[in-house]
């Protein structure tokens, strides 16, 4: 019973090392999709059509596509086009552009959800295109958007599993890499459960934090 | 008239697919004029004051605001439409009032009022504050600066919604069906403003359906139906002595449905004493 235990004391390291990598990643990847995903939704509301259909493109080829896929394209086909990034840059890359899809939709219906007269009214207040999203609806949908946005953020840190196949020491390769030397199964598998719920947690409590900030 | 006027419109026609909305409108709004704008609905009044403020893109002929066209720029070969900003910049000096209000939820009453200062004109927030307080304080609305939209009456949030159009010191407002959406009891409140308005002399457009409104305040009502100026004149005029079927008709179904609450059967044609002086 006590050696049940012990591996969990000898791999904390390891774990915790794997951890903290699928946190950070996550959390750029988070970041680069937030900002790469509200870009998406405003250039989709542009009157210039080609760039409109472009973006459309986009969060359907993204939103069609396996993300293990486009990994696989970006770490292993990237050299042959010249594109050499180490794993952990195509981690965050990788996930932070597929998350943007996802995200600008989860934008897009945001900014639906303001009524067109509120627009009308700042557009006769003299404010510009940029200045109605940023003063009118930005503010309004985070309300609405925070929730999706938390939901597909810890889908994001869920998904990030799968950057052990590009060799990334992330959580899920650490407790691989566990197993591998221990022939245990319980323990590693048991520790990296909780390892990423209490990530996942995280991110939960962020985003009520979050709701409660951007009430009106 | 020598002074130009504040909005001239020519020949404007609004298309929307195959339906006309539109068809061949022209209309001088002179400076401290008070133009009433009547008819059925469906008429065109409203798509006509949109298209005034080019929320709505109209299909042919022109609107000028104090002598710039709006919307589009004159080329060689022909009209073309207009940046987003030299549409901001033209429409400048129009407010307009909004039959749903349109107040943005998120902001204080005052928030609503300073938000175009702030962000158009670069008042400092002091001073677009101490403009938004003038001009709440003219609606009767000083104290309720820290309210949220959500917090006010329907009469209470018009009121808000003409300050956000007067903070901004227009040089004409236009008001669409102002108190369309209010209940009968607030209605007033919201009519007793604008006349406040109207007695300091501001240039306003109003397409209402209050004609009692239109026979005290307008200096000049304008009938529509089937998206032509079927008449237009003083309020005593065309009420006491419509010319065109149309008018008649119009203004016999609204008196006959107001005869149901009044018992003396006194229509706003018959109230000369309230045609301004």
């Amino acid at each position: 019973m006590i050696q049940f235990f012990d591996l969990w004391v000898q791999y904390a390291p390891l774990m915790l090392a794997g951890l903290a990598t699928t946190a950070w990643i996550c959390a750029l990847a988070a970041m680069l999709g937030v900002v790469a995903g509200l870009a998406l939704a405003c250039l989709d509301s542009v009157a210039f059509a080609p760039l409109r259909w472009a973006v459309r493109a986009y969060i359907e080829i993204m939103r069609g596509l396996p993300i293990l896929i486009f990994l696989f394209v970006l770490y292993y086909g990237g050299p042959s086009v010249g594109l050499r990034l180490n794993a952990e840059t195509v981690g965050v890359f990788g996930l932070g552009f597929y998350a943007a899809a996802y995200f600008a939709e989860i934008f897009r219906s945001g900014f639906q959800s303001i009524p067109k007269g509120q627009i009308e009214a700042a557009r006769m207040a003299g404010l510009s295109g940029p200045q109605i999203i940023r003063h009118v609806k930005l503010p309004q949908m985070l309300v609405l958007i925070t929730p999706p946005m938390i939901n597909q953020i810890i889908i994001l840190v869920k998904e990030s599993a799968v950057l052990s196949i590009i060799t990334v020491a992330e959580l899920t390769k650490n407790t691989t890499q566990f197993v591998n030397e221990t022939y245990a199964v319980i323990q590693p598998y048991v520790a990296a459960a909780v390892l990423y719920w209490l990530l996942v947690e995280a991110v939960a409590q962020l985003g009520k934090f979050v709701e409660r900030r951007v009430r009106f | 008239m020598a002074t130009q006027p504040t909005i001239r419109i020519r020949d404007l026609t609004k298309e929307f697919g195959t339906f006309s909305a539109l068809s061949g409108i022209s209309l001088d709004i002179n400076p401290s004029e008070v133009v009433c704008i009547i008819g059925p609905s469906g008429s065109g009044k409203s798509t006509l004051l949109r298209c005034t403020s080019f929320l709505e893109e109209y299909t042919s002929g022109e609107v000028e605001i104090e002598g710039r066209l709006l919307g589009y720029r004159r080329t060689a070969s022909g009209l073309v439409r207009e940046s987003e900003q030299n549409i901001d910049a033209v429409r400048r000096n129009v407010g307009m009032v909004f039959q749903h209000f349109n107040l943005w939820p998120h902001m204080t009453v005052l928030g609503n009022v300073t938000l175009g200062l702030r962000l158009t004109k670069h008042v400092p927030r002091a001073k677009a504050q101490e403009q938004g307080r003038r001009a709440l304080a003219k609606v009767g609305l000083e104290n309720f600066s820290d309210r949220y939209p959500s917090q006010l009456s329907g009469g209470q949030q018009q009121r808000v919604g003409i300050a956000r159009a007067l903070a901004m010191e227009p040089h004409v407002i236009l008001f669409d069906e102002p108190t369309s959406a209010l209940d009968p009891q607030l209605v007033g409140e919201v009519l007793d403003t604008m006349k406040q308005l109207a007695k300091e002399g501001i240039t306003m457009v109003v397409v209402t359906h209050e004609m009692g409104f239109a026979a005290q305040v307008a200096d000049r009502v304008v009938f529509m139906d089937g998206g032509k100026i079927i008449e237009q004149g003083p309020p005593a005029k065309l009420f006491n002595d419509p010319q065109s079927p149309r008018l008649q008709e119009f203004l016999d179904t609204w008196k006959s449905r107001n005869m149901l609450f009044q018992a003396d059967g006194r229509s706003p044609g018959t109230a000369e004493e309230g045609a301004r002086p």
